[in-house]
């Protein structure tokens, strides 16, 4: 009786470990989805300003894990050509905050990113009012003269694996043509 | 059969302008109603805002420069042999058939808008209410980081008198009232959110500078959030009398010509709140996003001779709002120059503008910047509400007849021939650079004599040219 006690708790242990360990491959290929994620180029949609229209991507949630959008636009002339991005100062004046409203509250310092061969800056920054759900992560970075930003609309709760897809998707050889062809090099 | 094929090319180069080609080095200027009448180099440094001052019985002109380029960091002083980092240039200009280079006071260093000394005033020591009667003081940016004020009353040799400010972010196009001091300085205080906001400086005592505020458009200041409003340009002010300054914001974008109440800007609460910085604004224009405002030159009190039998509304007061073209070979909205109606000055509207076609001269094809600049902003009665003058960089400077401004017109132009010191301009296609050359007016200046002073962006120099025909006819000029 001992001994078939001891049979099933192992066994029952045995298939315990088993269903953990399947849920944490089934985890760890969905994160493998999400380090994978698939953005789609869409119809620029805000009206036009003095900057002109941009590019505007999407991932949808169920590749990203949460639905991200991101906004592409050159300011040429615009950069500080000495310093280029230096400070969060030059990175919240070549923000792209009138495209959501104008108002935005940082959330944190920004801090250095690197895009293709560009130095800049990235900082995250709540939303107000019905975007108040919402975050939105600034990335400017500069060719000499030239500024090229990229402005990111996530869920607050997602920042965490948002702004590293953005940054890679910034790396992308699809950004990377775009840049060039913005800079004319 | 013979006489066909001879008059097949004579009539394609009849309907081809000689502009169509990029200007070469011996070509004559192109003009029309405006003739030169001196030059002067510059020592080939790129020059921006000129000032005209009369000195007992000379003319001095002061010329602020950018920096140098990569390639000539350091152009020589050819007084001295020296190499030097480009500052002001003081040129006698007296005889405008023969302007005398006097001396070179080296400015910041750096390239570009990076270093140089770009601006330049001066007022009478004996106008000033606490001058010394003697001087005469020069106003100058350096390069970014400050402003300085030299006593010029011997252009050849400046002493320094003071540095009102220092340590900035930037500086740019400043005004200073002569007959009460007041000086409203384009600087980038460090807690501001933008590279260049007003601050205010008592300078009637140019030796010892008063700060008044620091003044700015509302979310520019300290420890706002959000979207940065579109950073200062320059100013100009219309005295105690008046009791008005009219600001510039935007350079090619963005524009905002903001009308602000002189005695409560000068005597209001000064801790930079939204609040505070709203309570002297009378009137605002925002502009189309795509244009900006580098100079607004106003004109007060015009009598319109189509409103002559009106009864309300006869004379109108009128800014004229001079946008600045950045980007090289048409590669943004092109910029011109607007007429804003400020008579109800809570309202201002623009009622009419002034542009030049681009097929007159293709000057999109020419290389460099096509578009507005700058204007004159002498109110000497020779020009003033009659005439005034625009840098329009590769179509060089043109008169527009201003008298009724709800319909400016083109009376006149000059665009300067290149030379060997002409620098070229680049644009990245397929990743190499293509350079042309081609002349850059970039700013202008009169003085009461009715003389008219182009400097060149490009290192080309200094022309200085006399109206002719209509032109001199439009202002009443003999």
């Amino acid at each position: 009786m001992f001994r078939r006690s001891i049979i099933v708790a192992a066994i029952g242990s045995a298939l315990a470990v088993a269903t953990a360990t399947a849920s944490w491959i089934a985890d760890q290929g969905h994160s493998q989805l999400k380090l994978a994620p698939r953005w789609a180029e869409i119809a620029w949609p805000f009206p036009m300003d003095e900057w002109g229209t941009g590019k505007a991507y999407r991932c949808a949630a169920a590749d990203c894990g949460h639905e991200v959008e991101v906004y592409l636009r050159g300011k040429l002339g615009f950069c500080n050509c000495t310093t280029g991005v230096a400070d969060d100062a030059e990175l919240d004046r070549l923000s792209d905050f009138d495209l959501l409203g104008g108002r935005a509250k940082p959330l944190s310092e920004g801090r250095p990113v690197r895009v293709a061969w560009m130095a800049g800056r990235s900082r995250a920054f709540a939303l107000p009012g019905l975007l108040s759900r919402k975050a939105m992560m600034s990335v400017a970075f500069s060719n000499e003269c030239d500024a090229l930003v990229a402005t990111a609309v996530f869920e607050q709760d997602a920042a965490p694996s948002a702004e590293p897809q953005v940054l890679a998707f910034l790396n992308s050889v699809a950004v990377e043509r775009w840049a060039k062809a913005e800079l004319g090099r | 059969m013979r006489r066909a094929s001879l008059f097949i090319p004579l009539f394609v180069l009849s309907i081809v302008p000689a502009t169509a080609q990029a200007p070469k080095i011996g070509d004559p200027p192109e003009a029309l109603n405006m003739r030169l009448v001196g030059m002067n180099d510059l020592q080939a440094r790129s020059a921006y805002q000129p000032t005209i001052h009369r000195q007992g019985d000379r003319y001095i002109a002061y010329i602020g420069h950018h920096g140098g380029t990569p390639e000539v960091p350091k152009p020589i002083n050819a007084l001295t042999g020296q190499a030097e980092f480009n500052g002001t240039s003081i040129v006698d200009v007296t005889d405008p058939a023969h302007p005398k280079y006097l001396f070179h006071l080296p400015g910041q260093p750096g390239n570009f808008e990076a270093g140089g000394a770009q601006m330049t005033r001066v007022c009478d020591g004996k106008t000033l209410p606490k001058g010394d009667p003697s001087a005469v003081y020069l106003l100058r940016t350096f390069g970014g980081q400050g402003h300085e004020i030299w006593n010029v009353a011997d252009p050849s040799h400046p002493v320094l008198v003071s540095r009102p400010a220092w340590d900035l972010k930037d500086t740019h196009k400043s005004f200073w009232e002569c007959d009460t001091g007041i000086a409203y300085l384009v600087s980038g205080a460090r807690d501001w959110r933008v590279r260049r906001m007003t601050q205010v400086y008592d300078l009637s005592d140019p030796a010892h500078p008063v700060k008044i505020r620091d003044f700015g458009l509302v979310g520019q200041e300290p420890g706002e959030t959000g979207a940065v409003p579109t950073e200062l340009h320059g100013m100009i002010s219309l005295g105690p009398q008046a009791n008005r300054v009219y600001f510039g914001y935007g350079t090619n974008k963005g524009g905002v010509l903001q009308i602000v109440d002189r005695e409560k800007l000068l005597k209001g609460p000064k801790e930079p709140t939204p609040d505070n910085l709203r309570a002297p604004v009378v009137g605002e224009l925002r502009m189309m996003p795509f244009y900006g405002a580098h100079t607004v030159f106003p004109m007060l009190q015009m009598p319109v001779s189509d409103f002559a039998k009106d009864k309300v509304g006869k004379t109108r007061d009128f800014v004229m709002i001079v946008d600045e073209q950045i980007l090289n070979e048409c590669e943004e909205p092109q910029q011109f120059v607007w007429f804003a109606d400020i008579t109800v000055e809570s309202q201002p509207m623009v009622v009419s503008h002034f542009k030049v076609p681009e097929a007159s001269g293709h000057f999109c094809d020419r290389g460099g910047r096509f578009g507005a600049h700058s204007s004159n902003e002498s109110m000497a009665p020779v020009f003033y509400k009659k005439v005034a003058f625009v840098t329009y960089f590769n179509a060089g400077v043109r008169a527009i007849d201003v008298r009724d401004p709800y319909a400016p017109k083109e009376i006149g132009y000059f665009i300067p021939s290149i030379t060997e010191q002409t620098d070229k301009r680049c644009m990245k296609v397929d990743g190499k650079d293509r350079c042309k050359v081609a002349i850059q007016s970039n700013n202008v200046e009169t003085d009461d004599r009715g003389y008219i002073y182009v400097v060149d962006r490009a290192n080309t120099g200094m022309h200085i040219l006399e109206l002719t025909g209509e032109a001199r006819k439009a202002a009443g000029l003999p």
